[in-house]
């Protein structure tokens, strides 16, 4: 009953938000949390506007996609095997597709996107058919649904994939979608013919040995283009060097770059980029700063603790750390300074859970 | 899905099944995993009889039936199962030797190397030694790859893997390399399965050492119980002359593999010893039930066995020492005389029960290095010293684990062994010594992060006592207690004789299986 009385105030105050601001476009961010938590925030409000159960989450939640216009979040849960859209605003489940079937189980390690019209959705399988006394590993899959799909979607086409993707983005053409694993690969959307494959793990940079990249979070809001750190050895002398290097993918023009901005000193898991693209931020122990034109490190400060997922407001000014603990903690783009931090009812924890912004009117 | 169904056959079989504890043990694997492994011919079930492993392996395996298939045995069917497997589809002596550290849980050894691809292909998650204790032909080394990947997706995407194609290796190169290696048809098990082993029932004499602790020696009398299990009695005397009591309950798989259940004086105590071929000498490590990584060297001999000296107690004698020695051994009660060779006299001789305490007087003329020491027609030695000129450290790296929450931490137990020169100039080893203990960061980085007051400390007998686990506001980052450092003992009775060890203090190890 309480729990009703709570959501129903939540409910209310959403509901008031959207009179007193409905025509101020205003970032929200979206996180999730275990058990099964799906999180709205006023960003500049510093206020959680939705906090929302996600049924059948099994304590196990990962990758957040909004959809494009910024109505639905996406989540992958129930350890990899069901991708669940909640209504932002309402919190209601308005798309569930379960990946695995009886005799077939099937994991989504991260990866999957929506097109930019918000029709479809495309997910990554790891299947492993279940014999009575053997597992079969089977040939991994791009399989795509429509978002009308309801709560029992089924995939509406499949097409071979390629092993260990962990990110997949869709391109603003509408016509393609790209996946990133040993290479970077691009997708025909409606045929699934590979398109072309760009070096990752074959980068070709000159003296460099062979990189490091471990991306699950595949955001590229506000700047549309995706970026990570990817790691990597330069010979000197018969020694490595470790070096740490921004690789950006512009998801319109396709431009895919990677230049190294410092030896590593500090391990990053995930970064974003500003919407200027002159700064690229970065989080894991560190809040770190990235000159992407000069290729250097801007500035670096230490983080509380441990944030797995960064993101950053619609219009640069701030930054925003989460994953990993229950809190976000949100930072001066400019100077790194602390400005707050949001933590989440019952220190629910984000663990690898994307962080995403959504601007909203 | 697979779970539900098991569940359901399971619980079919249970209630169908209830006098089958009764049945021989090959009816237990018919009625309880037949279900799903079918039975292709008269005893031979999918999967099972393609499969070679240890008393470890097979309870491995029927706790993950239990955790993933929901497999519900009742505990002495669970039993009877591992014990009927061990001992028809087992290991030889021959063949569990390489593996045995990890069977006998010894902390802090190096693993088995296999070379670098197949160390990360297989290592980088547990020790070769668990692929090492297994037996398989091909087409189940790559069902074994194929239960892998469908079980534990992220294989694919972690360090050591996600930089070459995995699932590509691991099933077209890895099946029959590791079949070439550790096939499931071998001469040696051939050979030790038609084999009658030896009773183990009979008096023992048994000599023992706890790293950084006290040696114990004395004897062990085993009987058999009805259900063929043993029961051992334990008289012990410790290396500080206390007297220790101590039970086991112990069960022989394969006809060689000792797994006791130990009470030592309210100490409880796990056993994992190992006959040799002809049943004559047992051996190997027992550890505190509830840390593992403590524990100490056992060797046993049965009392019949003629004249010999198991051990000497103390290893080392300092010139000028005039006190009691005592030799372990068997036989030792029908000679009354001990030598020591020159400049050690002898005086009273004491019989004990598989002990000869003899007095001695170690004389400023006597050599230092090894001297011979006889009993009868047995010899050993012991080493006399004037001081301790060089000292070590075993183990030279060592890693200990923070504890929390329902995982214990996991300490490092370090011993110093303390060298002498010889006259002309070699270092001679004289065994363990008497050290105080201190840690220091290990780099410039571990000094700033004041691992030396976060991590744990080093106790006056060499063992490190890692702190707690979980981040931690007065670190950097809120950072865990880990830590980087060198562990230094100072010989205490030389001034001067140091030595260093790294250890490194780490988090916890979540799922502590039998065979790490």
């Amino acid at each position: 009953m309480r729990t009703i009385l709570r959501l129903a105030g939540i409910g209310f105050g959403v509901l008031l938000g959207m009179m007193s601001q409905s025509a101020i476009a205003r970032d929200l961010l979206v996180t999730a949390a275990k058990p099964d938590k799906l999180y709205v925030i006023d960003a500049k409000a510093r206020k959680i506007v939705g906090d929302f159960h996600i049924a059948g989450a099994n304590n196990h939640i990962t990758t957040v996609v909004p959809s494009p216009d910024g109505k639905v979040a996406y989540v992958l849960v129930n350890r990899m095997e069901t991708i669940v859209g909640i209504q932002l605003k309402t919190g209601r489940e308005v798309f569930r597709a379960n990946l695995s079937s009886p005799g077939e189980r099937v994991k989504d390690f991260f990866a999957f996107t929506v097109t930019p019209n918000g029709k479809e959705l495309i997910a990554y399988e790891l299947p492993t058919r279940l014999g009575s006394s053997e597992y079969q590993v089977e040939e991994p899959r791009f399989v795509v649904f429509n978002t009308k799909g309801g709560t029992h979607a089924k995939p509406i086409r499949t097409f071979p994939a390629p092993r260990r993707i962990g990110v997949m983005l869709a391109r603003p053409n509408g016509r393609s979608f790209y996946a990133i694993g040993f290479d970077l690969y691009e997708y025909n959307l409606k045929t699934g013919a590979l398109m072309g494959s760009r070096g990752v793990m074959n980068w070709q940079q000159p003296a460099h040995g062979q990189p490091d990249l471990l991306a699950f979070w595949p955001v590229t809001e506000p700047s549309g283009a995706f970026s990570s750190p990817i790691y990597s050895e330069i010979q000197k002398d018969g020694a490595g060097d470790a070096v740490t290097a921004l690789m950006t993918l512009d998801l319109k023009t396709g431009d895919l770059t990677y230049r190294d901005f410092e030896q590593t000193t500090a391990l990053i898991f995930s970064t974003v980029l500003a919407p200027d693209r002159k700064f690229a931020y970065g989080t894991y122990t560190t809040l770190t700063k990235v000159d992407v034109a000069a290729g250097k490190l801007a500035k670096r400060v230490n983080n509380d603790h441990t944030y797995y997922s960064i993101n950053i407001a619609s219009d640069g000014s701030e930054v925003y750390a989460g994953g990993a603990m229950c809190d976000i903690a949100i930072y001066d783009a400019g100077t790194l300074d602390k400005k707050g931090d949001i933590e989440l009812p019952g220190c629910a924890d984000q663990a690898l859970a994307t962080l995403r912004v959504v601007h909203s009117r | 899905m697979i779970k539900s169904r098991i569940g359901l056959i399971a619980a079919a079989s249970l209630a169908f099944m209830m006098p089958a504890i009764s049945l021989a043990e090959v009816e237990l694997v018919r009625a309880y995993c037949s279900g799903c492994h079918h039975e292709s011919s008269p005893g031979q079930f999918d999967r099972i009889s393609a499969v070679r492993k240890t008393p470890e392996g097979w309870t491995m395996t029927l706790f993950r039936m239990h955790q993933v298939h929901g497999l519900n045995l009742p505990e002495d069917v669970r039993d009877q199962i591992v014990h009927h497997l061990s001992d028809a589809q087992g290991l030889a002596p021959s063949e569990a030797a390489t593996g045995r550290f990890a069977l006998e849980r010894r902390p802090n050894v190096k693993d088995i190397d296999l070379g670098a691809e197949t160390n990360a292909m297989c290592g980088r998650c547990h020790s070769i030694a668990r692929s090492a204790l297994q037996r398989r032909d091909a087409d189940e080394w790559l069902k074994l790859a194929h239960m892998h990947l469908g079980q534990w997706p992220s294989l694919e995407y972690q360090a050591s893997s996600r930089d070459r194609p995995w699932w590509t290796i691991a099933s077209t190169q890895m099946p029959s390399q590791l079949a070439a290696q550790w096939g499931l048809s071998s001469v040696a098990w051939t050979q030790w399965k038609n084999t009658p082993h030896r009773s183990l029932e009979g008096r023992w004499v048994l000599t023992s050492h706890a790293a950084g602790g006290l040696d114990y020696y004395g004897t062990m009398t085993v009987k058999k119980e009805p259900d063929g299990s043993y029961r051992a009695q334990y008289e012990l005397h410790d290396s500080a002359g206390s007297v220790v009591h101590g039970t086991s309950h112990a069960l022989v798989y394969t006809g060689y593999e000792w797994r006791g259940t130990a009470d030592f004086d309210g100490f409880p105590v796990r056993e994992v010893y190992a006959t040799n071929e002809d049943g004559s000498r047992l051996s190997g490590r027992w550890f505190d039930a509830n840390h593992p990584e403590a524990g100490g060297d056992t060797v046993a001999i049965r009392e019949e066995t003629s004249t010999t000296i198991l051990a000497v107690s103390p290893r080392a004698l300092k010139v000028g020492y005039v006190g009691p020695v005592t030799l372990v051994g068997t036989g030792l009660d029908r000679s009354n005389v001990a030598t020591f060779g020159p400049g050690i006299s002898v005086g009273r001789v004491v019989h004990g029960s598989g002990t000869m305490t003899v007095d001695v007087r170690v004389e400023d003329t006597a050599d230092v290095g090894a001297h011979t020491v006889t009993a009868g027609a047995a010899t050993s030695t012991v080493s006399v010293y004037r001081r301790i000129d060089s000292l070590s450290i075993s183990p030279e790296f060592a890693i200990a684990r923070l504890g929390g929450g329902k995982t214990p931490s996991v300490s490092a137990q370090f011993e110093a062994l303390g060298s002498i020169r010889l006259p002309d100039g070699t270092l001679f080893p004289i065994g363990p010594v008497a050290a105080t203990w201190s840690t220091a960061p290990f780099d410039e980085e571990a000094k700033k992060q004041d691992d030396v007051r976060f991590a744990g400390s080093v106790d006056e007998h060499g063992q490190f006592h890692p702190a707690g686990a979980g981040p931690n506001k007065e670190r950097e980052f809120s950072g865990n207690n880990v830590g980087n450092l060198k562990v230094i003992a100072s010989a205490t009775e030389s001034e001067g004789a140091k030595a260093d060890a790294h250890l490194i203090v780490t988090v916890q190890r979540w799922n502590n299986t039998p065979i790490y």
